[in-house]
């Protein structure tokens, strides 16, 4: 897909569309290109698996649990370690074809710095920080629930980098738009708007829960409303700031992106739905043109934020 | 990490259900048209699909037949949980989305294979005979069920040493390709083995010389103390030993990491991905306790 008025400038980056493709499920970059018609150039960008400064094992299986419009998954940030990423993989990702955003995640503030500025010294293109992760016992969501620890966090990482910092924000939090300007001012650079929502599957007759983790987080449109409004709330924030925001949670059609642009986002975020359906993609894109050649705008971004209140 | 070369070797069809049979236990057997991945697909591969509108994400089915040159494919399930159940409902003519074939399939490297199936496991075992039908090797197919099994058994023209005389039912599939089968269940089938599929397999294994028993492999299929029980059996006759397993699965393209379960190497544990790292595993690297364990085969699975 290159078609000039799917194209976006994020955060000084070119992206040949709005869609980017989230960590957590699209493995390191390659994964889905296993499935004929699917190709990394159909979205703007690719977020690569969640990675801490040593290796990871992640949570014992189950880790994906099916509900109903939706699934819970506690993967546990398995992955083999910054130095594996950047030695082993990144060598083998075709960066003609997408820009590729690494997923930073630890247990300690050092953590989040080191492996920051491991990937700054790296042709990754941008940082995503997960301080969102439900699935782990340290770090993740204990750092992402409270602003002032949040923004402790983007701040370590900005010290490590001049690369772009997008910030994944959770939404198990009380007030995500206080989280989200704290970290604007420790110099948070875009937003990643929403991460999982913590959830619970029970079996009924083992009485345990589905998920080896005992909880995991949710995902899929069952969230989609949530997603929707935290999306929202973050854009009230950041639209004097030109901070962007990927926009996240249950997106599956062109319908279900265009109300994010609406609602604030620069860009959409696709997860779930490529499970659904690996070849997603072209169909978003082609059903966002349609729409902006249906309501004669140029450029799909002048829809962004252009929600009308009551 | 897929290299270049993995690169477009899942395909994606609108397949449609030629065939829809009910069986006794809620089996069924399922042919579906989708030429592409009948063409791709090998023994121990399996198939992704959406079951039904209300339940996106989809379900993982191995695969029991192909026909490359009709185009189809064929699967054997079991109706347990609310996607099967939905599955169950879908009349022939129906389109399914399917992605395919997944996984990396069984190896062959020994000339007397045992194929070891247990309910819902049979089908890679069926693929796999079906393989090796004009091949050099003499596979022995032993088939499980704690259900009726779904097909009628037919009194067997293969005379297999070792196998107790009365135990005559075997898969009439089978037979017509000339592959020796036989069949156990703890229910007392008539012509069945009455008992565990390892313990039929421990007196065809009992009656091979020494020289004969170093040309064997076992491959399973099957719940999972079947083939804890299969590992532990491998172990005592120190045999080599694949076995498939299934997980709860996402994506089936190696993207999400959801079906990913450990396994044992010298150097340590690591978390694979049963999707395209497996399904089949070497059995000891999955069940390293069942190596360590010199006990004999116990029969405590059911």
């Amino acid at each position: 897909m290159s078609d000039p008025r799917l194209a976006l400038n994020f955060c000084g980056l070119a992206f040949a569309s709005p869609l980017v493709l989230l960590s957590g499920c699209v493995g390191f970059g390659e994964e889905y290109t296993r499935v004929q018609g699917f190709s990394n150039r159909d979205c703007g960008a690719v977020c690569l698996k969640g990675t801490t400064g040593t290796a990871r094992l992640g949570n014992r299986p189950h880790r994906v649990y099916e509900t109903s419009q939706g699934m819970l998954n506690a993967i546990g940030l398995q992955n083999p370690g910054v130095d594996y990423v950047i030695q082993q993989i990144l060598p083998t990702l075709d960066f003609s074809e997408t820009r590729f955003i690494a997923n930073v995640s630890g247990s300690t503030l050092e953590e989040y710095h080191e492996v920051t500025r491991k990937f700054d010294d790296s042709p990754i293109d941008a940082i995503e920080i997960n301080i969102s992760c439900p699935n782990v016992r340290e770090g993740g969501v204990a750092f992402g629930n409270d602003p002032a620890m949040s923004a402790r966090v983007v701040a370590a990482c900005r010290n490590a980098t001049d690369k772009p910092l997008i910030t994944k924000l959770s939404p198990n939090q009380t007030d995500i738009a206080d989280n989200a300007r704290r970290c604007l001012e420790a110099g948070s650079d875009a937003f990643a708007v929403i991460n999982t929502l913590m959830g619970m599957a029970i079996d009924i007759e083992s009485r345990r829960p589905h998920i080896g983790n005992n909880q995991g987080g949710l995902s899929g449109p069952a969230i989609k409303p949530i997603a929707l409004l935290k999306c929202h709330q973050v854009y009230q924030v950041t639209k004097n700031h030109q901070i962007p925001i990927i926009g996240q949670g249950g997106i599956c059609t062109a319908e279900d992106a265009l109300e994010f642009l609406l609602a604030g986002a620069s860009a959409i975020g696709i997860g779930t739905a490529l499970f659904y359906d690996p070849l997603v993609l072209p169909g978003i894109n082609q059903g966002i043109l349609d729409y902006c050649e249906r309501h004669h705008i140029d450029h799909f971004s002048q829809l962004i934020g252009q929600l009308q209140h009551y | 990490m897929p290299q270049p070369t993995q690169r477009d070797t899942l395909v994606v069809e609108q397949a449609r259900i030629l065939a829809h049979d009910a069986f006794d236990g809620a089996q069924y057997i399922l042919r579906v048209q989708a030429p592409l991945q009948a063409a791709r697909a090998r023994p121990g591969q399996f198939v992704h699909l959406r079951v039904a509108p209300q339940l996106p994400l989809r379900r993982p089915l191995s695969i029991m037949r192909t026909s490359a040159r009709a185009g189809w494919l064929e699967f054997l399930y079991k109706a347990v949980g609310e996607g099967t159940r939905l599955l169950a409902r879908r009349p022939v003519g129906d389109t399914l989305d399917m992605l395919g074939p997944v996984g990396k399939p069984f190896q062959i490297r020994q000339p007397r294979p045992v194929l070891i199936g247990g309910g819902v496991g049979m089908p890679p075992m069926i693929f796999l005979a079906e393989s090796m039908r004009r091949g050099p090797q003499q596979p022995l197919v032993i088939l499980g069920s704690e259900v009726p099994f779904p097909f009628q058994a037919r009194p067997s023209q293969i005379i297999i040493p070792g196998i107790p005389s009365a135990v005559i039912g075997a898969m009439p599939l089978l037979e017509d390709w000339g592959i020796a089968s036989r069949l156990a269940s703890l229910q007392a089938y008539p012509g069945c083995f009455q008992g565990y599929v390892t313990q039929l397999v421990q007196h065809w294994l009992d009656a091979l010389t020494p020289e004969q028993r170093q040309e064997v492999g076992l491959y399973a299929c099957g719940p999972e103390p079947m083939l804890q029980a299969v590992v532990r059996l491998a172990a005592d006759y120190q045999l080599p030993v694949q076995v498939s397993l299934e997980e709860y699965m996402a994506c089936a393209t190696g993207g999400c990491a959801g079906c990913a379960v450990p396994v044992h190497h010298a150097a340590g544990v690591s978390m694979q991905r049963v999707c395209v790292d497996g399904p089949v595993f070497d059995g000891y690297t999955i069940y390293p306790e069942m190596a360590c364990n010199t006990d004999s085969i116990s029969s405590e699975y059911s």
